[in-house]
């Protein structure tokens, strides 16, 4: 689009919803939300950054090869952080006998591995919201 | 009477619920257009989705989130949970989907499933 | 240690599939080598828990370590470990099958991402049979029907989009039809664990019968529109013919199975086999199963291309599981785990001699087979056995499995059915022995005069032929499969009182 009020507003807003969505990714133990809606978040703001730039502008900041890498790099944290349950003898994705840190309810740092696995999907759903709508808009180059 | 209207607006939630899921079948079934179809498939993932999360409402029942005082019946959160994970299985069917029909109507020509099937079946008769 | 080997099962082939997208996709070789250790450590671990279980019982784990009413389970027993095994040998030899013949089908830059469908599928696979848990299965039955409609679009022709789309439709009802059926047990019981809805059911079922026949009504139906249970299969033609061979194989004899196993396990595990038999319910799958296994015969007489003519005698062989299962005894358990099994091993003998011979000649049309026994005799050796065994002709397996259901029909005075067995075989033989007759007796055509079958790689030959001699094998002793199944039977949870 070759609005520059569109390409303003948009400069502006796109900061602001990727903070909110790490603020929702990051509180996903006390609040709702978690790594589903905070990876959407900022999925989204990728995507009104390719509406408005177009798509060679968004290939810069977010390119294929990344893409791939990150939505496997998501998964293979997630089954690491399971398995440091299995190396200190229990369950998998054992929560407060692995060792994570417990801290107090309601503050930020607690709850053991919850934040560490919202920030793995959070990794994840970006990734694979910014995939999807890459793979619905392109010409099929093959 | 009365007593009919007191199950009826009681379980308000659940009517609702499978209004949704016969609106959605019905627009699968009836209907020829894929697009359409998408859609209906979302409106009956939809029914289900609210069926399964009006179970865990209590009457009376506050807020599941620990603040200090923990007193009083809690609202079952548990089903929530669930359907989030489902939300995100319905979402990525409609994406593919989507992307199907497009790659069929740069095939075909057309985005209606009666008139493909005429046109496939003098395809496949050799 | 054991008790990890499931999970660890899972692990392998989850992070495989992980893997081989950070592979460049030129290096094919690479893919082979790790896809083939992963399935070949699969089933040696799978044929150890089998081992484990029948010694020692089975094996619960859950996640977190927390109770059975909060956490995700896996309940592996022999039921369990038996079909894991299968699935495992299936993979690998499909696997092995595949590396041969993906170059015709599928263009050079998809291959990473065709094996990674085949990996999560897998993973999928396996997560449906190990759960215990309900919602679990519905993610990964959503799973299994993404990748399964993947591995068919993977071809890049408009009417695999087309059958891709039909079948991804009538999929996501079906499992959101279970899901609702889930959502009706959750709210009479509370639980979501398939133990914990067990106990609670046999207390509670004579207060809410209208509750659990809907339910059960829903997930049948969930279930069978996956399966591909006789009024419900119309998304099977186009979506088998149209896939690649290897997958073809894999959505015929893995696919189908696992939504079969998913409809034992809520029939048995959930409901349990009193409630069943208290509502009524196994008359109508006994009735949907019986008109199955004629009707689906029926369709593929009509045929002339031999992937449709597979595709729909897939149809009635479900119809023969489904039979068994549905009457509700020991020995009609024991008769449809056994033909289980069997299709299996027929069903891919069938796919793969048939994609040899439509890899070296190109030829679909099963009026053009005309003596394709001198051109390239051991493909047609395979599915000439192959095909002997669907119509039960004795020395196969198939002869056996016909004869257990049978004798289980028998069993629980259900006689019809025997007389329904019967007539589906004749209408079998039609279809079949036509094909076996012109390629072995009549001259071939001019145009293929000039094909032999030294052209197709050992990769293509091995799986063929090892699936032919299981067949021979379990024909002439099937005694070593039917003493785990007894095993297999007792530990499923529900019924024999």
């Amino acid at each position: 689009m070759n609005d520059i009020i569109v390409k303003t507003v948009a400069r502006i807003i796109v900061p602001f919803i990727q903070m909110y969505g790490i603020f929702v990714i990051l509180n996903g133990h006390i609040s709702p939300g978690g790594g589903f809606a905070g990876g959407a978040l900022i999925g989204v703001s990728l995507i009104l950054y390719t509406l408005v730039f177009g798509v060679g502008a968004a290939e810069k900041k977010f390119s294929h090869r990344l893409g791939d890498l990150s939505e496997s790099g998501g998964i293979l944290i997630y089954l690491l952080i399971g398995s440091v349950g299995i190396v200190s003898g229990g369950y998998f994705l054992t929560n407060l006998e692995a060792g994570f840190l417990k801290g107090e309810t309601g503050a930020l740092l607690s709850g053991g591995m919850i934040p560490l696995l919202m920030v793995a999907i959070g990794i994840k759903v970006t990734s694979t919201i910014i995939t999807l709508f890459h793979a619905m808009i392109e010409e099929d180059p093959s | 009477m009365s007593a009919l209207f007191d199950n009826i607006i009681n379980h308000i939630n659940q009517i609702g619920a499978c209004a949704l899921i016969v609106i959605g079948l019905y627009i699968v079934v009836m209907h020829t257009n894929m697009i359409k179809r998408i859609i209906g498939i979302n409106i009956f993932g939809t029914g289900v989705f609210y069926f399964f999360v009006s179970i865990g409402y209590v009457r009376g029942g506050q807020i599941p989130i620990v603040n200090g005082d923990e007193s009083g019946v809690m609202i079952n959160p548990l089903p929530s949970v669930l359907i989030l994970t489902g939300i995100v299985v319905v979402v990525s069917i409609t994406v593919y989907a989507m992307s199907l029909v497009i790659k069929i109507y740069e095939g075909y020509g057309t985005m209606d499933q009666a008139e493909i099937t005429r046109m496939k079946s003098g395809e496949n008769n050799d | 240690m054991i008790e990890l080997l499931p999970l660890i099962n899972m692990m392998i082939l989850l992070v495989t599939a992980l893997l081989i997208v950070f592979i460049p996709i030129k290096r094919f070789g690479v893919i082979k080598i790790i896809g083939s250790l992963a399935f070949s450590l699969v089933l040696i671990f799978s044929v150890v828990t089998l081992l484990h279980v029948q010694a020692n019982g089975a094996i619960s784990y859950i996640f977190g370590g927390y109770e059975r009413f909060i956490g995700v389970e896996l309940y592996i027993d022999v039921f369990a470990s038996l079909f894991t095994f299968f699935i495992g040998l299936l993979g690998l030899l499909t696997f092995i099958y595949s590396i041969g013949y993906v170059h015709k089908e599928v263009e050079k830059t998809q291959y990473s991402r065709y094996y990674v469908l085949i990996f999560i599928l897998f993973f999928a696979a396996y997560g449906i049979i190990y759960t215990n848990d309900l919602f679990n299965t519905y993610v990964f039955m959503e799973i299994l029907s993404l990748t399964a409609c993947g591995i068919v679009s993977i071809k890049r022709k408009r009417k695999n989009y087309m059958a891709s789309f039909r079948y991804l439709i009538l999929n996501e009802i079906g499992s959101l039809s279970f899901l609702f059926g889930t959502a009706l047990l959750y709210m009479i019981t509370g639980y979501t664990n398939i133990t914990l809805v067990n106990d609670a059911l046999q207390d509670v079922w004579h207060l809410y019968p209208v509750n659990i026949v809907v339910a059960s009504g829903f997930m049948i139906v969930g279930v069978g529109i996956k399966a591909a249970i006789f009024p419900f299969h119309v998304w099977l033609p186009d979506a088998h013919s149209s896939a690649p061979i290897p997958s073809h194989a894999i959505l015929s004899a893995v696919v189908l199975k696992l939504n079969l196993i998913v409809l034992v396990k809520v029939l048995y595990n959930v409901f349990g086999a009193n409630v069943m038999t208290s509502l009524n319910i196994p008359l109508f799958t006994g009735v949907i199963a019986g008109t199955g296994m004629i009707m689906g015969s029926v369709f593929a007489i009509a045929q002339h291309d031999i992937k449709r003519i597979l595709a729909y005698s897939s149809v009635a062989q479900v119809g023969y599981i489904v039979l068994g299962i549905s009457l509700m005894t020991h020995l009609g358990q024991a008769a449809s785990y056994f033909h289980v099994f069997s299709h299996g091993m027929m069903k891919s003998a069938l796919f793969f001699s048939a994609g040899c011979i439509i890899y070296v000649s190109g030829v679909r049309d099963v009026r053009k087979y005309n003596g394709m026994f001198k051109l390239m005799p051991l493909p047609v050796i395979t599915f000439s056995l192959a095909a002997l065994g669907m119509i039960g002709i004795p020395l196969t397996s198939g002869f056996l499995s016909k004869y257990y259901l049978g004798m289980a029909a028998l069993d629980a005075n259900q006689g019809i059915f025997v007389l329904v067995i019967i007539i589906s075989s004749i209408l079998n033989a039609i279809y079949y022995l036509p094909i076996v007759i012109r390629s072995f007796l009549q001259e071939p055509s001019s145009e293929l005069n000039e094909i032999s079958d030294s052209s197709i790689p050992y990769t293509m030959m091995i799986p063929v032929s090892i699936f032919a001699i299981l067949i021979l094998v379990l024909g002439i002793y099937p005694g070593i499969l039917t003493d785990i199944i007894d095993g297999a039977i007792m530990s499923v949870v529900g019924g024999w009182q």
